[in-house]
């Protein structure tokens, strides 16, 4: 390895910026008091104030009111408030939900474990792009339905859903509205009046923020139990200390993160989708063909022939960090659920490649990446068991 | 040679499939000090032809393979 480690995983998680954790440090060792101790002493008010800058920071962000912002600790955490919550709140009213099958885990089981516990769930199809079919989704809103939960872009292809079509489509039917943002937060603009969205999940640390803290918006009025008990933080909707280093580290996470650094990762993964076409063949696009219908850090390729398991780990030996929708390395024979809703056979799933940009990255070291795909991807081919 | 080498280092994936083997390998490697000498056995056949490409990426050096049964032994040295 004759170049530093690259990381394109950002979908996993980021670096976090060192201006993040500069923001943070006093929170550990200066101002380190219980925000709700406002009302007892000078250093629960210091705290109360950095939690509450960070929060109108993230309100503003997305056209909100500071109010309707509810720390958590990620997104995991907010996803599951919003649907369990919404659902706990609409107990023996309603009890049908509907979501996509390719919504990430923390929502789709949620969704599944409610259905289990006796409430009716819809799972959305999608098309081989990844689009949820809004027709579909129209036939399967009754009276009886209280959530729609949709994602703003996908974890491994990257599209992005028409989520301003499904928004009205919500307000029209009297349906609550979430949508996970977890990925897309801050690289793409979400205005929650123009989406109509009554609940939205973000979190820092995709954001090269903090790990350990997120946050769910709640639009005024929404019917939602909390769904984690013993104090009265967070409006009564979240119990628990509240993590106020973590949430100023989320807010300055999202100061730092300017429009022209979304430019700038939309012009590498436009060198990378164009790198790897022009020098691999027999290569297949997951997700939208168009890069604006992409998240913008997002490239999902299969390589015809090879495992996905096998380039990633001749990858990461040439210092490279990549993912795979092949759930081999779990030991689970199952291919990523995403791709299997696409309608890919298992082989193309177990192909898939994710490669995932933000700002660190650099376009010397797009260069490098598919020179030594082009490497392994040939190497391996060389030696595929499934070549004629 | 091979059948006289010392190892210091046996990781047994006998069984084992892609990528399985492979793992083991640079778990054995990250482990092991600059000059033992690993050996990996196993069965798979897509292992055997990986693990020495792995070795190459790794800029370490392959002493050789024996098989024996249709097990196949591999010789690193780190």
């Amino acid at each position: 390895m004759k170049h530093e480690r690259i990381y394109l995983d950002n979908a996993a998680t980021t670096r976090t910026d060192p201006e993040v954790v500069k923001a943070m440090a006093p929170y550990f060792t200066e101002t380190y008091a219980v925000a709700s101790s406002q009302f007892s002493h000078m250093p629960g008010i210091q705290a109360r104030e950095g939690l509450d800058r960070s929060r109108e920071v993230i309100a503003q962000k997305i056209n909100a009111k500071p109010e309707e912002v509810v720390f958590t600790s990620g997104g995991t955490e907010a996803n599951n408030l919003a649907v369990k919550g919404t659902a706990w709140a609409h107990r023996r009213k309603k009890d049908h939900l509907i979501c996509s099958k390719v919504e990430h885990n923390t929502v789709l089981h949620s969704c599944q474990w409610l259905e289990q516990e006796g409430f009716q769930l819809t799972l959305l199809d999608v098309d081989d792009e990844g689009f949820v079919d809004l027709t579909q989704l129209e036939k399967s809103i009754t009276d009886r339905t209280f959530l729609v939960s949709i994602q703003h872009g996908n974890q491994e292809v990257g599209t992005i859903q028409p989520i301003e079509k499904i928004g009205r489509i919500c307000t029209d039917r009297g349906v609550i509205f979430h949508v996970d943002a977890a990925l897309s937060f801050t690289t793409l603009d979400l205005d929650v009046d123009r989406v109509q969205a009554d609940l939205v999940t973000l979190t820092a640390h995709k954001i090269h923020g903090p790990k350990g803290v997120g946050a769910l918006y709640i639009r005024k009025g929404t019917p939602i139990k909390k769904m984690m008990h013993g104090g009265y933080s967070e409006f009564d909707l979240r119990s628990g200390t509240e993590n106020v280093a973590g949430a100023v580290g989320f807010g300055r996470a999202v100061e730092l993160a300017q429009p022209k650094y979304v430019q700038y990762i939309r012009s590498l993964q436009k060198g990378l989708f164009e790198g790897l076409k022009k020098e691999i063949d027999g290569i297949r696009i997951n997700g939208p063909k168009t890069l604006s219908k992409r998240l913008p850090g997002n490239v999902n390729v299969s390589f015809d022939l090879i495992e996905g398991e096998s380039v990633v780990l001749h990858l990461d030996m040439k210092g490279i960090s990549v993912i795979t929708g092949s759930a081999c390395f779990s030991r689970s024979l199952e291919p990523s659920y995403v791709m299997m809703a696409m309608g890919f056979s298992h082989e193309r799933a177990h192909g898939s490649i994710r490669y995932t940009l933000s700002r660190y990255n650099r376009m010397e070291e797009i260069d490098i990446v598919v020179k030594s795909c082009k490497e392994v991807v040939e190497a391996l081919r060389k030696i595929s068991p499934l070549k004629g | 040679m091979l059948q006289t080498i010392q190892s210091d280092i046996v990781v047994d994936v006998v069984g084992e499939t892609c990528p399985v083997p492979l793992v083991e390998m640079r778990k054995a490697v990250m482990k092991a000090k600059k000059g033992d000498i690993i050996e990996v056995k196993g069965t798979h056949p897509a292992s055997k032809q990986e693990i020495p490409m792995a070795v190459d990426s790794l800029g370490l050096e392959l002493l050789g393979i024996r098989e024996e049964d249709q097990v196949w032994h591999i010789f690193i040295q780190k």
